[in-house]
């Protein structure tokens, strides 16, 4: 490991056309492993990981990885987003639908390599090589993120950006594709940056957890201290419940689910004063 | 067929042909600057663009003809640069044919172009290509139906021009008289038979560039 942090970065910037704009403030620290950035809709994650990768225009600030600078407004530098090696992986689909799964993975490295190893090995890795000639629209939404997955790092990026990356996946295949990458980014000591409102998900996954609250970041940690127990409290109107095993049951509120002690979780209007396992996750995507 | 008979075909075919070749480099970019670039005279360039489909041949012809004659500022430099006198000649049938081609080439790849989604781009470029790189290998494949009609249509368009033509390129024999011309000046010699033939060749290969356009099938076309 370098003596260098992973990231080291300070993002200042504004967007949107029409006033009022949205405005994000947001410093992230990462010496090695996987960062967590958590938060509610609408937070500024989404935004953040862009400007990252220089997808979005930064005002002012800085983003160093392992001591190199890829921006820094003060002296003026900014790495244009094609020579950062920084692999993003974004929550919708963006599978290149005239490629088939081996064309995909091999769609960033140079002609020589995309019929080597190399594709074969990541393909392998993530489980697909079974997929390689199929065509993106043939794929369940697991197929495509683990595609996506082995596309970014084919070209073995010194950052990896996931955002909500299981976003469209089932409970089981969640679990399964999370545990993989956590376990490829560990193997590769590859630096990455997670995406999600999932609590369960960020404690699972994440070294650090830093928490996003209207476009800033608040409180950085390790995850089960920022988001310790009995922080917050969920209100609203219960849609379904259902029990996921002896005492914990799971309720759907009209844009939250909660799981916790069944005792709690039932129909009506719903109050959880989040303690031991109880989580809450806000059920829409991020901006 | 006599050689009299084969030369308007042929030329019209060249004529088409090269017109495409400066046409849809140009529409495509055209396109893909209109597509995605937000710019303070993005509609006046837009309006400039949908002029030539909007305007009579005749209006296009006469500018062609003040840009492109002996006396206009194009037509100058091009005599006394390279020797290339432009007017009544087969380079201005081209010239021609691509600038009516050119609203049909923009307006039917541009909607096509936006449909890709610009993430898809995004994601391209954080895999290591320049932005060059990412329109040809993503955008122009992803949207390969709308660029393909639109290149059809521009063809079939280029074909069929007549008036913007008659009035820059004239109506020489063996020189300049493609078949739009050709039909034109043999109804009017009363050769009927020798209208019709080339009625039919038109006929024929715009509904077949049409029909092919539509199956590629951009939202503009379907039926």
């Amino acid at each position: 490991m370098t003596a260098a942090p992973a990231l080291d970065a300070q993002l200042s910037f504004a967007v949107g056309d029409v006033a009022p704009r949205f405005h994000v403030d947001a410093r992230l620290a990462l010496d090695a492993g996987v960062l967590v950035l958590f938060g509610p809709s609408g937070a500024g994650k989404t935004l953040t990981l862009k400007a990252l990768a220089g997808l979005v225009e930064v005002d002012s600030g800085h983003v160093r990885t392992s001591g190199e600078t890829l921006m820094d407004t003060a002296r003026g530098l900014r790495v244009p987003v094609h020579r950062r090696r920084i692999g993003y992986v974004p929550q919708h689909q963006t599978l290149f639908p005239f490629l088939d799964v081996a064309g995909n993975v091999a769609f960033g490295l140079p002609r020589s390599l995309r019929r080597g190893p190399r594709v074969t090995g990541w393909l392998e890795e993530l489980g697909i090589a079974h997929l390689a000639s199929k065509r993106p629209e043939l794929l369940s939404g697991g197929e495509r993120q683990r595609v996506a997955l082995a596309r970014a790092l084919a070209v073995e990026p010194r950052l990896l950006l996931l955002d909500e990356p299981f976003a469209s996946i089932d409970e089981a295949g969640r679990r399964l594709l999370g545990a993989l990458v956590r376990e490829i980014v560990r193997r590769h000591d590859l630096p990455t940056l997670l995406v999600t409102h999932d609590a369960a998900e960020a404690e699972a996954l994440g070294d650090r957890l830093v928490r996003f609250e209207r476009g800033r970041t608040m409180e950085t940690g390790a995850p089960s201290d920022v988001l310790g127990p009995a922080r917050r409290t969920v209100r609203g109107t219960v849609v379904s419940v259902e029990r996921v095993d002896g005492g914990t049951a799971r309720a759907r509120l009209v844009d939250a689910e909660v799981v916790g002690p069944a005792e709690q979780v039932k129909e009506g209007p719903l109050e959880v004063h989040e303690q031991g396992s109880a989580r809450e996750r806000t059920g829409v995507d991020g901006a | 067929m006599t050689a009299d008979a084969v030369f308007p075909v042929v030329l019209s075919l060249r004529v088409a042909a090269l017109a495409l070749a400066i046409a849809a480099p140009a529409g495509l970019a055209l396109a893909l600057v209109q597509a995605r670039a937000r710019y303070r005279l993005r509609r006046a360039v837009d309006a400039l663009i949908l002029l030539p489909l909007v305007l009579p041949p005749s209006v296009i012809g006469f500018f062609l003809i003040l840009v492109f004659g002996r006396r206009g500022p194009l037509g100058m430099i091009l005599e006394r640069t390279v020797g290339l006198r432009v007017i009544f000649t087969p380079t201005a049938a081209v010239i021609a044919s691509a600038v009516v081609a050119l609203p049909l080439l923009v307006k039917t790849a541009q909607p096509a172009i936006e449909a890709v989604p610009a993430e898809l781009e995004a994601v391209a470029r954080t895999l290591g290509l320049s932005p060059l790189a990412v329109v040809l290998r993503v955008t122009l494949p992803a949207a390969w139906r709308g660029v393909l009609a639109a290149i059809a249509l521009g063809f079939a368009r280029a074909l069929g021009e007549f008036g913007a033509t008659l009035m820059f390129a004239g109506n020489l024999p063996g020189r300049t008289n493609t078949m739009p011309l050709e039909i034109f000046t043999a109804y009017q010699m009363g050769d009927d038979g020798r209208a019709a033939l080339y009625v039919g060749v038109l006929t024929l290969v715009s509904l077949g560039v049409v029909l092919a356009a539509s199956r590629l099938g951009p939202r503009l076309l379907a039926p």
